[in-house]
């Protein structure tokens, strides 16, 4: 457990001494701040619920590029053998890695704040309770992203393709909405509990189910084995 | 002590490590030398657990890596031949990250880092990133790395590659301190390193091994363990009586006129090799006899000449060396020449070894051109450098594979070699 936390730290440290972790943390300030200014000044409504909207698509792409180079970029350089001759299970590497993602999201979660900020400033009637529930569901969300993206990144050793990958793989969990319409009735619920948005949804209603919580561990767990898995299979390591 | 036992490994179709098998001893320093591609890094990623074998089992003490691997993890100290490290971080982070996941504790790393950071000479660069660093401070970081924990084992991957001559010295310095207290896997280019540094090498190639002794009993693996080269003056020079008496030295006319001749004569006693493969299965079983059988009737005319002609044998070679040829020769006689890597082999050879009888090539052949009343102009001995030795050793079994996988209808081109010798003889004969 040590040893995962001693990774993701040294992971995320790393992380916040590049420059393009704070390019990216301006590009997604940029973005939102448009979008919530538009919403704020035009239609003259102040709520975060489209925030959130917005926020997770660009989740879409942003975890996708943070864990991208998690796995894919030590076999590049080869720091992976280094990594491998320690005395440390896979899976503390696996779950390090996730956690260092887990930290970069929740920094960038604490960046969009600014924008909750206005709204206590201007806004009236505000739902706290629902506001925070949406940012825990948010989290919970960038987990299982982070997980897949993880999982995207213990495949090939080129980064690019890993991001493809993950972002490929997150989108079938985001998109799954929209195919909802078009599918027997039959298996509506059956796709529909793998959708994001739709446990989203209850978290942004204010309401946190401990179904829905499970639902995004349970990605989270799924995707961190099968990228522990995967490792193993390519006899990378031995079996720890 | 670490025991390799039958360790093989594939990619794909290509056998990366076919079946080697080696110790290394408490406190040694083992060269693990190959052309590039032969199999040293698979094997070494292998002991450090990076590669899963196919096949054969690892030994650490006793025990095999694969029931503890973060035990052996432990005891091992790696530096992986590419030397990768985390470029953004700077050197004395990156010790610190690996102390934290080997969880040392604190004032332990305090010491350790003071005495790595001292006998790797990192003082100047501490602080620096190791992307900046230059590529002998990066392969003195990567050298701190592997020895931060203390490791019982060091397997070094071409420790000493982009270190300038003085850095050379002082890691060659460091290692052989290390290897007094460790064990220590060297896998090296640099023969001259391996010669100074390790007590024995494993030299492998094409994924098997094919020497694993001592340096000094290196030469004894080749073809052509002694040169001599000599030139002889006097009336009807014929050396097929000498040829006829020892089957196993081989004779080469550099040049010659009416009354002098110049030639070279070297002993064909290699265990190793030879290019014949119908040779190989007869000089196989008589190597498996008890030693003692195996001395035939010249053995003994060699034993009486080395008593008549007494000690010169210092002037290139040390006695020992000599006498191992010697005993080798013994063995491998009746069979003519002889080859094959298998560790039998080896083993029975060593047995030869260790019962020495006397054979120098220089007291026959010097005592033979004088009962025939002629006179020696020039003797003179070459002895191969580890160089040469291991270049002869990977270059002869890399030409014979060639041969045998890619041109099999080139047989009678290996035929050609094989009765090169004795067209040599008869030539002579004819004189």
């Amino acid at each position: 457990m040590k040893t995962v936390f001693t990774i993701a730290k040294k992971e995320y440290e790393l992380a916040l001494r590049s420059i393009s972790t704070y390019i990216v943390y301006i590009l997604f300030l940029v973005i939102i701040g448009l979008i919530f200014s538009n919403m704020v000044f035009k239609i003259a409504r102040a709520e975060l619920r489209f925030l959130f909207d917005i926020m997770h698509i660009i989740f879409l792409f942003y975890i996708p590029a943070i864990t991208m180079g998690s796995i894919a970029k030590e076999r590049q350089t080869g720091t992976f053998e280094l990594l491998s001759t320690l005395p440390i299970k896979l899976s503390s590497i696996v779950w390090g890695k996730i956690l260092s993602a887990l930290l970069q999201i929740i920094t960038i979660i604490i960046l969009s704040l600014v924008f909750f900020g206005i709204i206590i400033v201007f806004g009236e009637g505000i739902d706290y309770g629902a506001i925070i529930c949406g940012y825990i569901g948010l989290i919970l969300a960038g987990l299982a992203y982070a997980s897949i993206g993880v999982f995207a990144s213990s495949f090939p050793s080129n980064q690019i393709l890993a991001f493809v990958l993950a972002l490929l793989i997150s989108a079938i969990f985001y998109l799954l909405k929209f195919i909802l319409p078009l599918l027997p009735f039959g298996l509506v619920p059956i796709v529909q509990y793998f959708s994001f948005d739709y446990h989203l949804s209850s978290f942004l209603k204010g309401v946190i189910d401990t179904r829905d919580i499970l639902f995004f561990l349970a990605i989270t767990v799924i995707f961190a084995l099968l990228a522990q898995f995967n490792l193993q299979s390519k006899n990378l390591m031995q079996e720890r | 002590m670490i025991k390799i036992d039958k360790l093989s490994r594939n990619f794909g179709d290509i056998k990366a490590v076919d079946e080697i098998s080696f110790c290394i001893q408490d406190k040694e320093i083992v060269g693990f030398l190959g052309p590039n591609g032969a199999g040293k890094t698979t094997t070494l990623r292998m002991i450090v657990g990076y590669l899963q074998p196919a096949s054969g089992n690892i030994e650490i003490d006793g025990e095999s890596i694969f029931t503890d691997p973060l035990k052996a993890c432990r005891q091992i100290g790696y530096l992986p031949e590419q030397n990768p490290l985390y470029d953004e971080m700077t050197v004395v982070e990156l010790l610190a990250y690996f102390a934290a996941l080997r969880k040392l504790k604190r004032d332990y790393f305090r010491e350790r880092l003071n005495f790595v950071v001292k006998n790797c000479g990192l003082k100047e660069v501490l602080n620096q990133r190791i992307g900046t660093l230059s590529k002998g401070y990066r392969q003195r970081t990567g050298l701190a790395q592997a020895i931060l924990h203390d490791p019982k084992i060091l397997l070094l991957d071409e420790p000493t590659s982009g270190l300038d001559p003085n850095q050379i010295i002082e890691i060659r310095e460091l290692i052989r301190e290390l290897g007094k207290e460790k064990m220590v896997l060297l896998s090296s280019h640099i023969m001259q390193e391996v010669q100074a540094l390790c007590d024995r090498v494993v030299i492998i190639n094409k994924g098997k091994i094919i020497v694993d002794d001592t340096i000094e009993n290196l030469p004894n693996y080749l073809n052509r363990s002694t040169m001599l080269i000599l030139e002889v003056q006097g009336e009807n020079i014929d050396f097929s009586d000498f040829t006829a008496k020892y089957p196993f030295v081989e004779l080469k006319i550099l040049s010659r006129d009416e009354t002098s001749c110049k030639i070279s004569v070297y002993e064909t006693s290699g265990r190793l090799m030879s290019s014949s493969t119908t040779e190989q299965n007869s000089s196989k079983i008589s190597v498996n006899e008890p030693s003692g059988r195996l001395m035939s009737s010249s053995t003994t005319e060699q034993n009486s000449s080395k008593i008549s002609v007494n000690e010169p044998s210092g002037r290139l070679m040390s006695s020992s060396t000599t006498e191992q040829n010697s005993s080798k020769i013994s063995v491998n006689e009746p069979s003519g020449r002889l080859m094959s890597s298998s560790t039998t082999e080896q083993n029975s050879s060593k047995i030869g070894v260790n019962e020495p009888s006397e054979f120098d090539l220089r007291k026959e052949i010097s005592s033979f051109i004088r009962d025939k009343g002629w006179l020696i102009l020039e003797f003179s001995t070459s002895k191969m450098s580890l160089e040469s030795i291991f270049h002869e050793l990977t270059i002869e079994n890399y030409y014979e594979s060639e041969i045998e996988e890619k041109l099999p209808s080139e047989q009678e081109f290996m035929e050609e070699e094989h009765t090169k010798p004795e067209e040599v003889n008869s030539i002579k004969e004819e004189q």
